[in-house]
């Protein structure tokens, strides 16, 4: 947003950037090989829902997909609140292709539908000697590693570490203030 | 994709404000110097203290608020509403800081975004559910993000020295000018001020109102529930009066820069400040409406 929006007062939300989301999906073998991090047969989209109708169709659209989906390939799905009022669309699938694909479509029909503005993350968990997420955030189009360590404490290092080993492969995001937590999620 | 109408009556109503502001801070400008060159001195001064008092805005307002300064593990609730919030609107992420009084109020403080402070009352927290809180909070974000301590500031400045020019005239003006015309000049120049100082504070109160409705309008937005902020501000209102008294806890920032028209500017009260809550929870339903067109 511009220096004029600020001083004239305008709010907009900046749209969703989706051309980086697929960049995981190869970063998954990577990861596997490098550091014994196995996709973790879950992954999830983290939506902020809005006061408005058209959002609810939309949400409706979704849902039929992902029971198409589900129908298809077995991937299955679940629809859930977490404690803050975010909606996240849950996915579950043993074959990773298969989840990133759906992620993709999650995030491709809010933004046909106009509600690109609403996303807020896409979460993708990993398995290692810790379990470890992939944090793709849509304002900023690109990733960060978040690894809890119980009772709301992080591991940075490992964090930190993630992120010089996987830099070259993954558009990690170079601000780390903006390495936001995300406590509560559902997966 | 979906992109929100700017509100262009708002925004039209704000750049006269201040396209005004500026027309009559320049002709004062232009008044003083060609008047009497020694009142430079009075606006270098002014000029000194709003800097200071910008530059440290955060640390003076949060010590004379009693506002602590929290982390995250401290107060990890907020901090997730607010990264959250940051995340989605693509916003830096502000410190928090808590005000230990039953108060229920909020405000952003701070010289620019990366050295904003969003604080909230235990009171606030008390009172208001979670999302209730969020509408909150994201108003105070929106405050950052416009900047509204460098606007009004500078809004305040030259009302500032007209105001101190008022107050202190009779005591110095006149002794000061020794030529012929001395004692009209002073009365010119008394008026002048005054004038500047009426019309100008008028002006700032203005801005200040289209600048709470852009935050409100900033906060449904970044929610994407006005009835969230509605809800917050009815909950609110009955606490007019004792909002007036937390006001009051400024005194200290008071005394320390003797022109009280500062505290407009240094500090954003979300409840005591001026459009009404009827005004602001029927602008906020327009906003609804907007989200269903």
């Amino acid at each position: 947003m511009g220096f004029l929006d600020s001083i004239l007062g305008n709010t907009q939300l900046p749209e969703a950037k989706t051309d980086k989301l697929f960049a995981i999906s190869t970063a998954a073998i990577t990861l596997e090989a490098n550091l014994g991090l196995k996709p973790d047969g879950a992954a999830a989209v983290c939506i902020k829902p809005m006061d408005s109708s058209r959002y609810e169709a939309a949400r409706t659209e979704i849902e039929d997909l992902l029971k198409l989906s589900f129908k298809e390939k077995g991937t299955e799905h679940s629809i859930q609140k977490d404690e803050f009022n975010y909606v996240w669309v849950v996915l579950k699938d043993k074959d990773f292709d298969d989840l990133v694909t759906n992620i993709q479509m999650v995030s491709q029909i809010l933004m046909e539908q106009g509600f690109g503005t609403q996303l807020l993350a896409a979460v993708y968990r990993f398995k290692g000697e810790s379990t470890v997420y992939w944090i793709y955030n849509f304002k900023l189009g690109s990733y960060y590693p978040f690894v809890p360590s119980g009772n709301q404490q992080r591991n940075t290092s490992q964090e930190f570490r993630l992120k010089s080993v996987m830099g070259a492969e993954l558009p990690i995001e170079k601000d780390e203030a903006k390495w936001y937590p995300m406590w509560g999620m559902p997966i | 994709m979906r992109r929100w109408k700017s509100d262009l009556g708002l925004e039209a109503r704000m750049f006269i404000t201040m396209f005004l502001l500026a027309v009559i801070y320049l002709a004062f400008l232009a008044f003083l110097l060609a008047t009497n060159t020694s009142q430079v001195v009075i606006i270098l001064f002014m000029g000194g203290f709003m800097f200071l008092q910008y530059f440290f805005s955060d640390k003076m307002i949060l010590a004379s608020m009693g506002a602590k300064m929290v982390s995250e593990s401290e107060a990890p609730e907020l901090h997730q509403i607010v990264s959250r919030l940051c995340a989605i609107a693509n916003l830096p992420m502000p410190k928090i800081a808590i005000v230990n009084n039953s108060m229920p109020n909020a405000f952003a403080t701070g010289r620019n975004q990366k050295n904003a402070v969003v604080a909230v009352t235990t009171g606030i927290m008390n009172q208001l559910n979670r999302s209730e809180l969020e509408a909150v909070l994201a108003h105070e974000l929106t405050h950052v993000k416009n900047r509204d301590m460098m606007v009004m500031t500078i809004a305040t400045f030259l009302s500032s020295v007209a105001q101190l020019m008022v107050r202190w005239l009779p005591f110095f003006g006149g002794g000061n000018q020794r030529d012929r015309n001395g004692g009209d000049g002073f009365i010119v120049m008394f008026l002048v001020s005054l004038l500047v100082w009426i019309v100008s504070y008028i002006l700032i109160m203005s801005l200040s109102r289209y600048r709470e409705f852009a935050a409100d309008r900033g906060s449904a937005i970044i929610t994407g529930q006005p009835s969230n902020l509605a809800s917050a501000l009815m909950k609110i209102s009955g606490y007019r009066v004792p909002t007036q008294d937390l006001r009051k806890t400024e005194g200290p920032v008071r005394a320390l820069f003797i022109v009280p028209a500062i505290s407009g500017s240094s500090i954003w009260n979300l409840f005591s400040t001026h459009p009404s809550t009827e005004a602001r929870i029927a602008a906020l339903e327009r906003i609804e409406k907007e989200l269903e067109a």
